[in-house]
């Protein structure tokens, strides 16, 4: 099939929302690695930027949907022009969130660094953001080639997502058993990673955005998943 | 689950209406149409889609026999209508046409009254006994064409007086006026303002509780509105058929997918 469209409009359009996509797309990025990076340094200048950075974030994810809205009213895109354009709107929207995430993993921050610290698991956390970032990474670089099978693939990481938050959870749970001045602190760490792991599923997401975008269908529902915290009893 | 807007969407039957097998069209020596093998639901709106000149309006004709009247045309192959072989030697293409209704892209109402135009076709096959009857036939013709309430005062005035919108609706109650079984429809919208056109495909839409209607369009997005199946022809193939929204979704075929997304002519 020929790339272009004969209306070259059309082409024009459908690119600059994908550029957009993408420059949202590395916004995120660094502020999943600049939180998890605060978090750990207990750097709250740091953590403000994150928080100040978001604002971008959304007003990006603003001018997505306009422009996405525009080229529906407009060219009424069919096919895979359409299913473009609705893979623009809904990874607009996950990494809108994720970006929530990291901002709401900033503004516990300032909390945190008021608290003594809980043994090392900012390092975890932060090792569990790299993971996402990377996963990230992927998904977008999967988009813009149009690769249905590291998009799999990236589905299939998010298991590890999950049992690190696994990990977490169980550690978190010790810690406040142990001494209930942790609690506090506790409490703080155990949402940023709980968002830490919802991130890796809107990252899912966003790979199976590229599956419907390159082969019309959603992938499976079954996808691997570790996270069995919510039917844990304890520790 | 089943939302309003997907079911009112929903093919109602199963039934094959038309059937074609291995269709091969000839103008002289030029092959038109290319082993073209579909079937054609009944009580259900069939859009057939595809560049200019790539056969779409050719099988169309073929459907009633319209092909009959060009010398050099010949078809080959079987097209079925309830089983029956439409080209057997002892279908009268007459009945048939009455049976299988067309619709054109120019509005071509007789010079006649609008009266006239629709009671032309009852009165040679005969469907009505007494003028009460025919005039019946007419109300229920023209009300069904959606131009009841327009033309109800001025039965008697000229068909080619009336508005383009107005005369192709005249031209639709014309063509159901004889109860067809199927209408074939060649680019019925494309000399209608958009208001007219809305009009024409809600009466399409209706019209598919009782027929199988077959519409050739240019517009891909009328095809998108008004069927629930489409037939991609290219180069006198048929490329790709099936349900309309897959069709526009997530086409099979990369001919289809470059057609429809507006990179090929």
């Amino acid at each position: 099939m020929p790339d272009q469209h004969i209306a070259s409009a059309f082409d024009r359009d459908l690119e600059s929302v994908q550029a957009q996509i993408m420059k949202m797309g590395g916004m995120v990025e660094d502020a999943i690695r600049l939180a998890a990076q605060s978090l750990e340094a207990r750097d709250e200048e740091l953590a403000a930027q994150v928080r100040d950075g978001d604002k971008a974030i959304d007003a990006l994810e603003e001018l997505i949907n306009e422009r996405a809205a525009r080229v529906i009213a407009l060219r009424a895109p069919t096919a895979i022009d359409l299913r473009l354009i609705l893979s623009v709107i809904k990874i607009s929207a996950s990494l809108e969130r994720i970006g929530d995430y990291a901002k709401n993993m900033a503004k516990r921050n300032a909390v945190l660094a008021q608290l003594p610290e809980v043994s090392d698991s900012t390092g975890a956390i932060r090792r569990m953001c790299k993971t996402v970032e990377a996963m990230l990474k992927d998904a977008l670089d999967c988009y813009v080639q149009r690769d249905a099978e590291l998009a799999m693939d990236v589905i299939a990481r998010d298991k590890d997502v999950d049992q690190m938050y696994n990990a977490l959870f169980r550690e978190f749970l010790t810690f406040m058993m142990e001494d209930p001045r942790n609690i506090t602190s506790c409490m703080h760490l155990h949402f940023i990673a709980k968002n830490v792991e919802r991130m890796g599923d809107l990252v899912t997401s966003i790979a199976e955005q590229v599956v419907y975008l390159v082969t019309g269908t959603q992938p499976d529902e079954d996808r691997p998943k570790a996270d069995d915290t919510s039917t844990r009893l304890k520790g | 689950m089943k939302d309003n807007i997907i079911s009112e969407m929903d093919v109602t039957t199963d039934k094959i209406k038309i059937s074609a097998r291995n269709v091969q069209v000839y103008y002289g020596e030029n092959r038109a149409i290319k082993d073209v093998s579909v079937e054609i639901q009944d009580k259900t709106v069939t859009a057939f889609i595809g560049p200019s000149g790539c056969g779409k309006s050719t099988f169309l004709r073929c459907i009633n026999r319209m092909n009959d009247t060009i010398d050099i045309c010949r078809v080959e192959g079987d097209i079925l209508i309830d089983g029956e072989d439409i080209y057997d030697s002892s279908v009268d293409p007459v009945q048939l046409r009455a049976k299988v209704g067309m619709v054109f892209q120019k509005p071509n109402p007789f010079p006649k009254s609008i009266y006239d135009n629709v009671a032309y076709g009852p009165r040679i096959h005969g469907l009505s006994r007494n003028k009460s009857e025919l005039d019946d036939i007419v109300e229920r013709a023209l009300k069904r064409a959606a131009i009841w309430n327009e033309v109800k005062d001025r039965l008697q005035a000229p068909g080619t007086g009336l508005s383009g919108g107005q005369q192709q609706r005249l031209c639709i109650a014309r063509a159901i006026a004889t109860e067809p079984e199927v209408l074939l429809m060649d680019e019925p919208c494309s000399a209608l303002d958009p208001i007219a056109t809305a009009q024409v495909e809600e009466l399409i839409d209706e019209l598919r509780q009782d027929y199988s209607v077959v519409i050739v369009t240019h517009s891909m997005q009328q095809a998108a509105r008004v069927s629930q199946k489409t037939a991609f022809f290219h180069l006198g193939n048929l490329v790709e058929y099936g349900a309309t929204d897959k069709i526009f979704t997530s086409p099979e075929d990369p001919r289809t997918e470059s057609y429809i997304t507006g990179r090929i002519g």
